[in-house]
């Protein structure tokens, strides 16, 4: 009896296997090439130390694997990645890392591939920690990295991280991506345009000005990936990429960050429009120790004049996203536009008192600056409806329009009173250092970066929310610090400006996707292109 | 003759290092840092004063124009500031398809705007006349880029007949020739509006001739007259016209080649200018002006076989 049950069971297993694996395979488009366009002539770098370009994330994202990643689709979640756990001690000095056993290293000049053990992590720990062969070398000051044994790193700080400050150094997000020390050095500089990692896709070639082509990694450590290749494209001319999705040569495009245009993909058949975070922040920075800005009333007037509600009706709703406070409300310590109220810092939009408080500062007529602006859209288009509506207070605002390359270089020369800035930075403690920290300030700080306000008031604030361990305290800190900028009007943020890809409604990410740090829909191992 | 093309080739020399120096200043005069360009906004200013210094952009001005002189004589372009690449390898991958896409497009546009031309001046004032000529205003009228993108609606993306996205195979000919079609038929147009405008005038001026007049009168054939007195009399401002907008084509081909993504030196130094790319940058121009002074030889040489009364002392 048992024996015919059991018998019985098993047939029943098996046809429900078939029925199963059939009913997958028929979904499944039988060519499972996915194909991107970027807008991008070219490549810049695919080592992942320096990448930061959107187009050479991407390849960096499909190439390598971190300690620890960011969840697919979901930034707000950390889950393993390269390790398997990871323990702090009580001290919060010392973070340990378990790595897995059996992850594969892609194949490389004449190497076939190797395991993936704590040498290698400590090695492109020590890379990225390094000016000299990395972009984020800041970020791992006061680290120092050790292989425990085969399996195990150890990492020590100088001063105890918390979690939220700690996991994106080890993530799958720029310094934290995990090289192969082989790779790095038998290719020297060519590892550059030939990333050796041990991500979901290999590289397979690159023509220059053209595209990157990646292959499956079979030996994936979570799964061969049901794309069998991708390709890279570099194309930067929005309409050529429009007109290739139309055409069925791309799957998968790079859009503009304009509600107009997603409009008119909306009504494009067969084609998804994806709308995802984190964004960037839109800011204008005011420089607080030159002309009339000086004076905070000033500085309160420019706030009193620019209306976020006109701003975002001019890019777009579906696009952007009123933002309050120097932190987004997204990432631990931002400010909720509820908060900034309660606060009495929302500074709603209030012309007549703007002008008032422009006379009580011994400017009733006004004033006029120079300013330079670059030709990227997604900078001019705000900074130009900013002018617009601070000349209705008779602040006239003489524009110079520039190229993307020379506003970087100039905004750091400190041309600009009033600087338009967007970008992302993973946590609160990066966005108020860059930002605010006096050390930052641009030209003349210790360490001259991003502080284009020349701001010196938070420091404080940051160093302490740096050191402190508990998640609730050092949030606290760091909402103290962005309601200190409200308050001395250090900068005036706009929005968040979201992502904006259009694809191929046959292709499924494999995930939900709500935000990523990858900057563009990340394609992984589920990633796949269903039948029409 | 030779003499004189000879002469013409060690003139290019002095031109070609005006050119040089004239294009290493310009770069670097003009605003931007490769290094913040190749690093992104996100790279702390630590990081951009160690890139600069590892890229050479430390050195003074004259040191780095020495050894980028130095480096262009011994035929050594250096290697791309940004992705390291040879740029000897850069260009001599995009080199071909810009190579084939002027060409072929001066073909297409001599080819037809030649006859058409041609055939409108005959037809003077005749409805062929009237079409011909909206026609060629046009193709002068209408940029490159967008000429591009309406061609690409109209036979890829509505006729699916030809690709958009690259530049093809080139070791595969019938790849090769899709992928080089609409990009070619892009420049040709605007060609071929030039030279079918001036082909018209140039005729209508000879055959307003006295000796054409003759010609007629003495019961010559008209396809004689035609052929034998009216073309080769007309063909000098013809032939001066393709040189000049032969020129005018390169220059449209850098957008073209962006439209259609053809990964060729127009999209090379378009790229290079972005992320101020200096070592790749000064090369493309360097082989641009090359061509211009190329092509310009060869229109000045040609004249010699149109018309055998020039003799070049």
């Amino acid at each position: 009896m048992y024996q015919k049950l059991l018998i019985g069971f098993l047939v029943f297993s098996l046809l429900i296997g078939v029925f199963v694996g059939g009913t997958w395979a028929q979904t499944l488009a039988a060519i499972q090439i996915l194909r991107i366009a970027f807008d991008a002539a070219d490549l810049k770098t695919l080592n992942p130390h320096y990448a930061a370009a959107t187009m050479d994330r991407a390849v960096v994202d499909m190439v390598f694997n971190g300690l620890v990643r960011y969840k697919p689709g979901d930034i707000a979640q950390f889950e393993p990645d390269l390790a398997e756990s990871y323990d702090v001690s009580a001290d919060g000095l010392t973070w340990t890392f378990h790595l897995r056993k059996g992850v594969m290293f892609h194949p490389y000049d004449g190497n076939d591939g190797y395991e993936l053990t704590a040498e290698d992590v400590v090695y492109s720990l020590n890379k990225s920690a390094n000016k000299e062969t990395s972009a984020y070398a800041g970020e791992y000051t006061g680290l120092s990295f050790a292989a425990a044994d085969k399996y195990t790193v150890e990492i020590t700080c100088e001063n105890a991280l918390s979690p939220s400050l700690f996991l994106p150094k080890v993530a799958d997000y720029a310094g934290g991506f995990i090289v192969c020390k082989g790779a790095v050095e038998a290719l020297g500089k060519g590892f550059k345009t030939h990333p050796v990692g041990t991500g979901p896709f290999m590289f397979q070639s690159y023509s220059p000005m053209q595209k990157v082509v990646l292959v499956r990694n079979e030996k994936y450590f979570r799964g061969a990936p049901i794309l069998e290749r991708v390709e890279v494209w570099y194309m930067a001319d929005v309409n050529s990429r429009k007109v290739g999705l139309g055409t069925g040569e791309l799957d998968l495009i790079e859009g503009v960050r304009e509600q107009l245009w997603v409009n008119a993909m909306k009504s494009e058949a067969n084609t998804a429009i994806d709308v995802f975070g984190p964004g960037e922040t839109e800011v204008e920075y005011l420089n607080a120790t030159a002309g009339p800005l000086k004076d905070i009333r000033v500085r309160q007037a420019i706030a009193y004049a620019i209306d976020r509600n006109e701003l975002l009706a001019f890019i777009g709703t579906d696009v952007a996203t009123p933002q309050y406070a120097a932190v987004p409300p997204t990432l631990a310590g931002g400010l909720t536009k509820a908060e900034v109220e309660e606060a009495g810092l929302l500074y709603d939009v209030d012309r007549d008192k703007a002008k008032a408080l422009l006379a009580e500062a011994g400017y009733p007529n006004g004033f006029s600056l120079d300013a330079v602006i670059t030709e990227r859209v997604s900078y001019r288009r705000p900074y130009e409806n900013v002018q617009a509506q601070l000349k209705r207070v008779g602040i006239n605002l003489n524009l110079q329009v520039v190229d993307h390359s020379t506003y970087h270089s100039m905004i750091r020369d400190d041309v600009n009173p009033i600087v338009h800035y967007e970008c992302w930075r993973p946590n609160a403690d990066v966005f108020l250092t860059r930002f605010y920290h006096s050390d930052s300030i641009v030209v003349t700080g210790a360490k001259p970066d991003t502080n284009f306000s020349h701001y010196t008031g938070i420091d404080c604030l940051i160093e302490s929310a740096r050191v402190e361990l508990n998640p609730t305290i050092q949030a606290m800190l760091w909402k103290t610090a962005a309601l200190k900028l409200l308050e001395d009007v250090a900068s005036y943020p706009l929005y968040i400006l979201q992502f904006v890809f259009a694809r191929r409604s046959v292709v499924d990410y494999g995930y939900e996707l709500q935000s990523t740090l990858a900057l563009y829909p990340q394609i992984n191992e589920l990633t796949r292109i269903l039948k029409k | 003759m030779i003499s004189y093309t000879v002469r013409r080739i060690l003139l290019a020399f002095p031109i070609m290092l005006a050119v040089f120096t004239l294009v290493f200043l310009l770069v670097r005069v003009a605003p931007g840092d490769p290094a913040v360009a190749a690093l992104g906004d996100y790279a702390s200013q630590e990081a951009v004063e160690a890139l600069r210094e590892k890229m050479g952009l430390n050195e003074p001005i004259w040191t780095q124009y020495a050894r980028s002189l130095y480096g262009f004589i011994r035929g050594d372009l250096g290697s791309s500031l940004i992705t390291d690449e040879p740029v000897s390898r850069q260009v001599g991958t995009a080199l071909p398809y810009t190579a084939e896409l002027t060409l072929v497009g001066i073909l297409f546009g001599t080819l037809l705007g030649i006859p058409i031309g041609i055939f409108t001046a005959l037809k003077r004032n005749h409805t062929i006349d009237y079409v011909g000529r909206a026609f060629s205003l046009i193709g002068l009228s209408i940029p490159a880029f967008y000429m591009g993108v309406l061609l690409m609606i109209a036979f890829s993306l509505n006729l699916k007949l030809f690709p958009t996205v690259g530049g093809g195979d080139l070791s595969n000919l019938g790849s090769n020739l899709r992928y080089l079609f609409l990009p070619a038929v892009t420049l040709g147009i605007i060609m071929m509006a030039y030279i079918t405008r001036m082909t018209r005038s140039s005729f209508l001026n000879v055959l307003q001739e006295d000796y054409v007049r003759t010609a007629r009168a003495k019961g010559l054939a008209e396809r004689v007259v035609i052929y034998g007195h009216v073309l080769k009399n007309s063909i000098i401002p013809i032939a001066s016209v393709i040189g000049v907008y032969s020129i005018v084509l390169i220059g449209d081909s850098v957008m073209t080649e962006v439209v259609f993504s053809r990964p060729g030196l127009g999209k090379l130094m378009v790229g290079a200018m972005k992320q101020r790319d200096y070592a790749t940058l000064q090369s493309v121009m360097i082989i641009y002006a090359t061509f211009v002074v190329v092509i310009n030889l060869i229109t000045d040489i040609s004249y010699v076989f149109f018309d055998p009364r020039i003799r070049y002392n």
